[in-house]
């Protein structure tokens, strides 16, 4: 081409201006964006229907989709502290004992005998005879011990923890031909309780053995539970086929044999808007994490809300850490605890499906003690607390002390559907009694450099507690509080030690009292619950943890 | 031309290292080591066992020891292990990232093709009222967020109409839906930037010549105009990976495909450090390549490039 083309042509010194660190910050701008999507804002109540009565005749065979929030990677059944994990690993690992809700009482499984000595330091369990695990090893004395060995010292080879539930674990002998007996340091009144947590779940020797990668892959896992693990897509779907050979379900089950299912298959819906829909067009049968403005729709398509009642972790709180210094006076606590409407909060943001908190206990758990009436909305005491602590009302409305202003700020992950939205009305509800709430519900980005922050005032969440309240609220390092309180920790130590009955209730009680009222370390919220919303073919229950016992589930259809 | 290429292989390697680099530093400045972050996500943690998983990580050393650790690791193609899985970073990327290369890939394939074609189009046709609708198509695509689209897409498509699956299931759609969000969102730019250069090429007196030659509309567009207005719309094309990773983070959430954005969303989620790092210095390595392929294109879109001392790429072809 001869023409003038009219282009300059520029002869460019400098090096690419394009660093790829600008590119980095986008995509974390980005991310932040699409952490906000996921966490979603139902803010309307609606109401729940639907209590699922497992009843007619259960339907054999048959796939049963399930729909979790996010794909997990680690499947480390130690590490089972997330619902994303235990749900699953419920239906894949034994446990020795079955916490039933529905007595609040364990009842025999793997162990079909278990008691504990008066000081509660040595547990004694009988192992069922003729149970295996899926790669044919049997599960007997030996391999019990095996694990135990595995939740109370960890596995150095593997870098896996020992269980935070298992603290003060000493030694396990095996004694004559199936009894085991767990000798601890200290003692634990909460350790056969602990044996039920999935994070217990029994596993093969053979599994104990692998490395670090090797017990994170759900397909290396050998458990000798009712389902084993058939194939995955990593991140998109897990497919579980059912044990044809299964016969060793929790003494209370109502199904004592196999699965009715042939198989299960786990996919994801990180996106919350898409669950209520999945399960109205068919496509899953079940689905976890239904947002409350969804109950109704479900509800009203002819489908199931089943909300689960999580009776193994605390309620829903905001935790304080008094590192800021603006929280470490027990009335400015206090007034925060009686400066929130709950009953509004249920009405605004949650739904029927969720029951007010009345302790840092669920009202089901054992030893629960009714706090509701030192929890009643009291804005006025609430007020006069705070000028009794020497804060008053600057010009903006909110209160100072020595030119300090009351703001305080909350970190929770983006896991629960319905956190943001709660702290977003207690926001409103604070600015009321002149404290300024800053919200960062919800965003794991902050909650990353939170979390380890004594001067972040809240931490929102709630907590598997299979080893009672103590493990979450004892250490110096506690995330919860990041305080370490001396009589905390003695009514914690006696709790520990007293055997089951009138006495250890009694400390129980003094354990949530102190929590919540004399301390007002935690301001409780609501009972945990996760909601699902499952078609109208489905027929399945859950465990006191939250999981769906899917040994027990069918589906009208077949 | 051996020089040229020298030059831009070079500087391609130096600014991956430097990428690199920098992470290092970034990940320094965070309030603790990624162990104690990782860990702390736990309700109460021992600090005995963040001392032992410290020193297995190798985080209990020197900073510059760490770095040259890390360095000779990555040159050796070992890139660490994961915190959450304890899986190799490089096997846990490996993993999913055909997945990411079929959809990104694709998604970028067709958003040079929509760019294309409606400039074409809307360059081509006769009517107005069309081309003003084609040339405002590209602004109303860039300001239309990913995750909206592919929401609204899936809710009619899957939950409405019921003619696609919410989750991939390996079906056509499951694949063309995704890369459709995703190119329309990275086509926007292109087009944007193609329309104004081709705009800038047609006041051109050679676009008069070949008019007066009789020149077809069409041949004018495609044997010589676009050829000449390609140029700043492939150094866009060079920078819309970013947008394209971006937005395969976004889409892959969207549409519950496993993919490197599940894995980045996850890996900033449980801050796993190490897997953090793996993922930058891939996506530092991928853009760079990327723009190094374009750098080494311009010659043949204009030769002059080889001829200017052999140095530097006039990015710019057109004002």
């Amino acid at each position: 081409m001869t023409e003038r083309i009219g282009m300059t042509s520029r002869p460019n010194r400098t090096p690419p201006r394009r660093v790829p660190a600008r590119h980095s910050l986008r995509l974390t701008a980005l991310l932040g964006i699409a952490a906000l999507a996921l966490a979603g804002c139902g803010s309307a109540a609606g109401p729940a229907t639907g209590q699922n009565p497992v009843a007619g005749e259960p339907v054999e065979g048959g796939t049963l989709v399930y729909a979790e929030v996010t794909p997990i990677n680690n499947w480390q059944t130690q590490a089972a502290r997330f619902y994303e994990k235990s749900n699953v690993l419920n239906s894949v690992l034994d446990r020795l004992t079955y916490f039933d809700a529905g007595t609040s009482e364990l009842v025999p499984w793997i162990a079909s005998e278990f008691s504990s000595s008066d000081d509660a330091t040595e547990f004694t369990f009988t192992i069922r005879p003729g149970v295996t695990f899926s790669d044919g090893s049997p599960l007997d004395a030996e391999a019990v011990k095996l694990n135990f060995d595995a939740l109370g010292l960890g596995i150095e080879a593997a870098q896996i923890q020992p269980n935070v539930d298992f603290a003060g674990y000493e030694k396990a002998e095996v004694i004559g031909e199936d009894q085991v007996r767990v000798t601890l340091t200290s003692p634990n009144a909460n350790f056969l309780r602990a044996t039920s947590s999935v994070t217990a779940g029994l596993v093969s020797p053979a599994t104990l053995k692998l490395d670090a990668a090797g017990q994170s892959a759900i397909a290396e896992i050998s458990g000798s539970g009712p389902f084993t693990f058939e194939s995955e897509q990593p991140d998109e779907e897990v497919v579980l086929a059912k044990r044809p050979d299964y016969a060793w379900a929790p003494e209370s089950a109502e199904n004592q044999g196999d699965p009715y299912l042939d198989k299960v298959v786990i996919k994801y819906l990180p996106e919350v808007a898409h669950r209520a829909g999945a399960i109205q067009s068919g496509q899953v049968d079940l689905a976890r994490g239904l947002q409350p403005l969804d109950e109704g729709t479900i509800a009203a398509s002819g489908n199931q809300v089943l909300p689960a009642q999580g009776v193994d972790l605390t309620v829903n709180m905001a935790a304080v850490r008094i590192g800021s210094g603006k929280l470490d006076d027990v009335n400015v606590r206090r007034a925060l605890q009686i400066g929130i409407d709950r009953q509004s909060l249920k009405e605004t943001v949650l739904s029927d499906s969720y029951d007010l908190a009345a302790s840092v206990l669920n009202r089901q758990a054992p030893g629960f003690t009714d706090l509701s009436a030192e929890l009643e909305y009291q804005p006025d005491k609430a007020r006069q607390l705070l000028d009794d602590a020497g804060w008053t009302v600057g010009a903006d409305g909110i209160r100072e002390k020595d030119g300090v202003a009351l703001e305080v700020t909350v970190t929770s992950s983006n896991n629960s559907v319905v956190i943001k939205p709660a702290f977003e009305l207690i926001e409103q509800q604070w600015r009321e009694i002149g404290v300024k709430l800053i919200n960062r519900a919800g965003d794991n980005t902050f909650l990353a450099t939170a979390m380890p922050d004594p001067s972040v005032e809240f931490f929102g969440t709630r907590q598997f507690i299979y080893g009672g309240l103590g493990p979450i609220f004892e250490p110096a390092n506690n995330t919860m509080t990041h305080t370490s309180d001396d009589e905390l920790n003695e009514i914690f130590a006696a709790e520990r030690a007293a055997t089951p009955g009138p006495e250890r209730d009694e400390l129980l009680a003094a354990e949530q009292h102190a929590l919540v009222v004399d301390k007002a370390y935690s301001l409780v919220l609501w009972d945990e619950v996760q909601v699902y919303g499952a078609h109208r073919d489905t027929r399945v229950e859950f465990t006191s943890g939250t999981a769906p016992v899917f040994q027990g589930a069918w589906k009208t259809g077949g | 031309m051996a020089r040229y290429l020298a030059h831009r292989v070079g500087q391609a390697i130096l600014v991956v290292w430097l990428a690199y680099t920098l992470v290092f530093l970034a990940v320094q400045l965070l309030p603790s080591d990624p162990v104690t972050i990782f860990l702390t996500a736990d309700s109460a943690v021992d600090q005995a066992a963040i001392d032992t998983m410290k020193s297995q990580y190798g985080y209990d050393q020197p900073l510059l020891v760490q770095y040259l650790n890390q360095l000779v690791g990555v040159l050796s193609g070992n890139f660490g292990y994961s915190l959450a899985s304890g899986q190799s970073v490089l096997d846990r990327i490996s993993g999913v990232a055909g997945s990411t290369v079929a959809l990104a890939g694709s998604a970028f394939i067709v958003a040079g093709l929509m760019a294309v074609i409606v400039v074409a189009a809307a360059t081509l046709t006769r009517s107005a009222i069309l081309r003003r609708v084609l040339v405002n198509l590209p602004p109303l695509l860039a300001a239309v967020p990913v995750f909206w689209l592919g929401l609204v897409l899936l809710d009619l498509l899957s939950i409405r109409w019921g003619v696609m699956s919410l989750f991939p299931d390996g079906s056509v759609l499951s694949l063309a839906i995704p890369v459709l969000v995703l190119a329309a969102v990275v086509s926007a730019p292109l087009a944007q930037v193609l329309l104004k250069s081709m705009n800038q090429v047609y006041d051109q007196p050679f676009i008069d010549v070949l008019r007066a030659k009789g020149a077809s509309r069409s041949w004018i567009f495609f044997r010589h105009a676009l050829k000449n207005a390609a140029g700043p719309a492939l150094t866009v094309m060079g920078i819309t990976v970013g947008t394209l990773f971006a937005g395969s983070v976004i889409t892959e959430t969207v549409f519950a495909r496993s993919g490197l954005g599940s894995v980045v969303l996850t890996a900033v989620t449980t801050q796993d450090v190490p897997l953090v790092q793996g993922l930058v210095l891939l996506t530092a390595s991928v853009f760079v390549v990327v723009n190094l392929v374009v750098d080494l294109l311009y010659p043949l879109l204009d030769p002059r490039i080889l001829k200017s001392n052999g140095q530097g790429a006039p990015r710019a072809l057109t004002a």
